[in-house]
């Protein structure tokens, strides 16, 4: 394998429902923390369900310096760039030295994106009239708006895109990213996701009635629905001998991933599972591996009633009796489905799984569902080490998504 | 890694196909003769009431029967982005010879650039949540409001369920979607994949639009769409959809198709600029194009056509033109310069449309005239008037956006 056309991951940010950086999230995955309680961004008196995973305590100046404005930038603009600055720190990247700006890019998996601001706005329109509300409050409103803000805050000169398949955005921005450096269109990459939590979206997921009034509980007999919740998860992606050769640390290496469709609904998942077994093969091909090398699968588990079932059916049908003994986890359980960022939030899941050498629990599982039968890690965390994890995001749309990630071993995975 | 990924090297990415769905006209027939004719679509806008703005014009998709294209099953279940994406992917698959079946299916897939998606439905389902309450909210516009509403509904239509995604960034967002299908081809993960662009006109849209000052006349003069003319005075919107379909060179000969061009190679580039500004300095634009030059493997001499992303603003399409000032000025034959904006109008995801334009271009060796310039910035190669012919063996189609964000592609001709 060429040396240089291996990527890996050099740097983690994320605020989220149980943690406001990398060393919290670290801790409240392996203790099983529940982050979906009550919200009170905004009043749920009118909704089917009251609870969402919120991130708490976040002010945005306490993360991001006076160096940088952040005047026109939306909730999820400031989210993500504070995750940013966090996986940068931490891959020892910031302050950012010039050289590397020039091919360094952002893919960013986006969903509400200022539509929490658009509300106000918009709801000013409704008591002034459209002639006396200002428009510049619409600046920050459209998902793309993350990517620009991070760039030229730190005046990057690389690729810029934003994904817009809903639950599965985050994955396939990291992916994508990946991509850009092995064919070398960029030369360090930031990617990730942003979900803020807005009462748009909250709204559309009661009407669906997708959502479980009290908190989720993936993989259980009388699950209900899904929670949703907010994030940012960024990662800092670069070329391993890059990495080696500044001495940085490495978390680990995306070693493949696959996308594929439905084809079948907008809001619900194919019951026979074709477009999650297609995604997963796909990802196993573009990592070379067989289904012998995966430790851990870290399920997309929203905990809707079909979601749930068609994703067993579907781990089943591609690893056959090897399903049962690959523990399968849902950690939005823990930190609630955060839609166009969950691909990218529970890819750093999977890495500092790897990197640490556990596997976070299913919560709030009570009751075994016939037609869910895996070992769905419900008894909480697991300490063993672990070579390489698969991710799933599944999303409206029938957009699928599977990420594989491997720990960093000097010959390759399987070779450490 | 998968061992089969193939490099830019070793495969050769094709437009066999194009489907668009353009204010002048549907169809490559229709598109094509307008289009080389020198036809502008551009009028006063007639889908709503634009008397309470300073701008009239704009560019709007008439005349378009979905039943024509459509199953009326899934039409019922589709908004204007959709409706246009999918007639628009029938047309480029029909016109690539490609009949969707079992044996096929898995491999054909869609990467589709979105820059405001939906803002019709996105208005609608906000303004009765807030204005209603959630309890008024219609769950059938859920799916609509998320960007990836096209390619799922255009999946769902006509039964492909290989790779599928939804990008957005910003004026970049279908050459964003292109770059990334060429490369999805090159990789091997799809034998055939759609690409392109989608944007439509909505009142609220168009009215944001004239309070961000986008919108000529923007000097109080005669409204109307100049792009690179000395008297331009701000956009004229557009709307439409154009996809190409992309397949490796052998796969075009195994079924005996004569391709319309190949695409060679692309580069992406940012430079640091406010979210909302467009660049006012042509640095950014020089090293995109370098990039997709090098990318490419050709050099600057070797290009004879660009299609433009100039749109009649003040700041772009002076910048433009400094940057093509810069790179060809000392060349012997300037290349030929056309910008399909002033025909057309700025429909932001405009790329899909041009990548179908300049295919038809190449295959034809014709250039279409820049409607509505007269009196040029610069004394480029800018074709303006009437139609130019000439012999195009590489061309450039630029991708410029607001916030910095640039997205050039190599197209070659593959009938020498």
């Amino acid at each position: 394998m060429n040396k240089s056309k291996r990527i890996v991951i050099t740097g983690l940010g994320t605020l989220n429902a149980i943690a406001n950086n990398i060393p919290e999230f670290v801790r409240a995955l392996q203790e099983g923390f529940c982050g979906i309680k009550a919200i009170d961004l905004f009043d749920t008196a009118e909704f089917r369900s009251k609870n969402g995973g919120q991130i708490k305590n976040f002010t945005a100046r306490d993360y991001i310096p006076r160096d940088f404005s952040i005047k026109r930038m939306s909730r999820a603009d400031m989210l993500s760039f504070a995750a940013t600055l966090e996986a940068l720190r931490d891959a020892g990247l910031y302050p950012l030295p010039d050289l590397i700006k020039g091919k360094m890019g952002v893919a960013i998996g986006g969903g509400s994106g200022g539509l929490w601001e658009a509300e106000s706005f918009y709801i000013e329109i409704l008591k002034k009239g459209v002639r006396k509300v200002k428009f510049s409050k619409l600046s920050s409103v459209y998902c793309a708006s993350s990517a620009d803000r991070i760039a030229s805050s730190l005046g990057l000169m690389g690729p810029k895109t934003t994904f817009m398949t809903a639950c599965s955005a985050g994955a396939t921005a990291i992916g994508y990213a990946r991509d850009l450096i092995v064919n070398d269109h960029a030369s360090i990459m930031i990617a990730g996701g942003v979900e803020p939590m807005c009462r748009i979206t909250y709204a559309a997921f009661n009407a669906l009635k997708s959502v479980d009034p009290e908190v989720c509980r993936p993989f259980d007999k009388n699950r209900n629905g899904l929670s949703l919740g907010e994030a940012a998860a960024v990662m800092v992606l670069e070329p391993l001998d890059n990495a080696l050769n500044r001495g940085a640390k490495i978390y680990g290496e995306i070693l493949g991933y696959g996308v594929t469709c439905d084809s079948f609904h907008m809001t619900a998942p194919d019951e026979q599972a074709s477009g999650a077994v297609r995604s997963m093969r796909a990802a196993l091909k573009d990592s070379g591996l067989s289904i012998d090398n995966i430790d851990y699968i870290n399920a997309h588990g929203t905990a809707t009633t079909v979601n749930d079932v068609m994703e067993t059916k579907a781990i089943k049908e591609v690893f056959g009796k090897r399903a049962y003994s690959i523990p399968v986890s849902s950690t939005k359980s823990m930190h609630a489905h955060t839609l166009g960022a969950a691909g990218a939030l529970e890819g750093i899941v999977c890495v500092l799984s790897l990197q640490n050498g556990f596997i976070p629990p299913t919560i709030n599982y009570r009751d075994e569902d016939p037609l869910c039968d895996l070992d769905y890690v419900t008894d909480g965390v697991r300490y063993t080490p672990l070579r390489t994890v698969l991710s799933n995001s599944f999303a409206f749309g029938g957009n699928n998504t599977t990420i594989i990630f491997g720990k960093y071993a000097e010959g390759g995975v399987g070779n450490g | 890694m998968d061992k089969n990924r193939r490099t830019h090297k070793e495969a050769k990415v094709v437009v066999t196909g194009v489907g668009m769905v353009t204010p002048l006209g549907i169809g490559k027939e229709e598109f094509g003769r307008r289009l080389f004719a020198g036809e502008c679509a551009i009028d006063v806008i007639k889908a709503f009431d634009t008397s309470s703005f300073k701008s009239h014009l704009g560019a709007e998709v008439t005349d378009f029967v979905p039943r024509d294209f459509i199953s009326v099953k899934n039409l019922r279940r589709m908004d204007r982005t959709s409706i246009m994406s999918t007639t628009a992917a029938r047309l480029a698959l029909d016109d690539a010879g490609i009949k969707i079946n079992e044996e096929n299916r898995d491999r054909v897939g869609i990467i589709l650039g979105t820059s405001f998606g939906a803002t019709d439905v996105t208005v609608q389902f906000a303004g009765t949540l807030l204005a209603e309450g959630p309890a008024f909210v219609n769950p059938i516009l859920v799916p609509n409001t998320v960007m990836n509403a096209p390619a799922g509904h255009a999946s769902i239509e006509l039964g492909f369920r290989g790779v599928n995604t939804t990008v957005t960034h910003f004026a970049v967002s279908a050459e964003t979607a292109l770059a990334y299908a060429v490369e999805e081809i090159r990789r091997g993960t799809a034998d055939f994949v759609l690409a392109g662009g989608v944007d439509i006109l909505s009142k609220f849209y168009y009215e944001a639009l004239t309070r961000f000052r986008s919108l000529s006349p923007l000097d109080g003069s005669k409204e109307a769409c100049r792009p690179f003319d000395e008297a331009r005075n701000g956009i004229v919107v557009g709307e439409g959809c154009g996809i190409v379909c992309l397949e490796s060179w052998e796969s075009a000969v195994a079924r005996g198709r004569q391709p319309y061009c190949e695409i060679k190679g692309f580069g992406l580039g940012s430079s640091p600029t406010s979210p909302t500004a467009w660049p006012d300095d042509p640095a950014g634009m020089k090293q995109t194009i370098n990039r997709a030059l090098e990318n490419a493997e050709i050099r600057a001499r070797d290009i004879q056509a660009i299609y433009a992303a100039a749109n009649g603003g003040k700041v772009l399409d002076a910048v433009e033109v400094e940057a093509y000032a810069e790179i060809f000025m000392d060349l012997e034959k300037q290349p030929s310069i056309t910008s399909l904006k002033g025909a057309l109008g700025e429909s932001f995801s405009s790329g899909g449309i041009r990548a179908c334009a300049l295919a038809l271009s190449m295959g034809k060796n014709i250039m279409p005239p820049t409607v509505g310039l007269i009196k040029p910035i610069k004394p480029l190669g800018f074709v303006a008037g009437d139609k130019r012919e000439m012999r195009i063996n590489n061309a450039i189609l630029a991708g410029i956006s607001f916030g910095g964000t640039y997205v050039y592609l190599v197209f070659a001709n593959c009938d020498k």
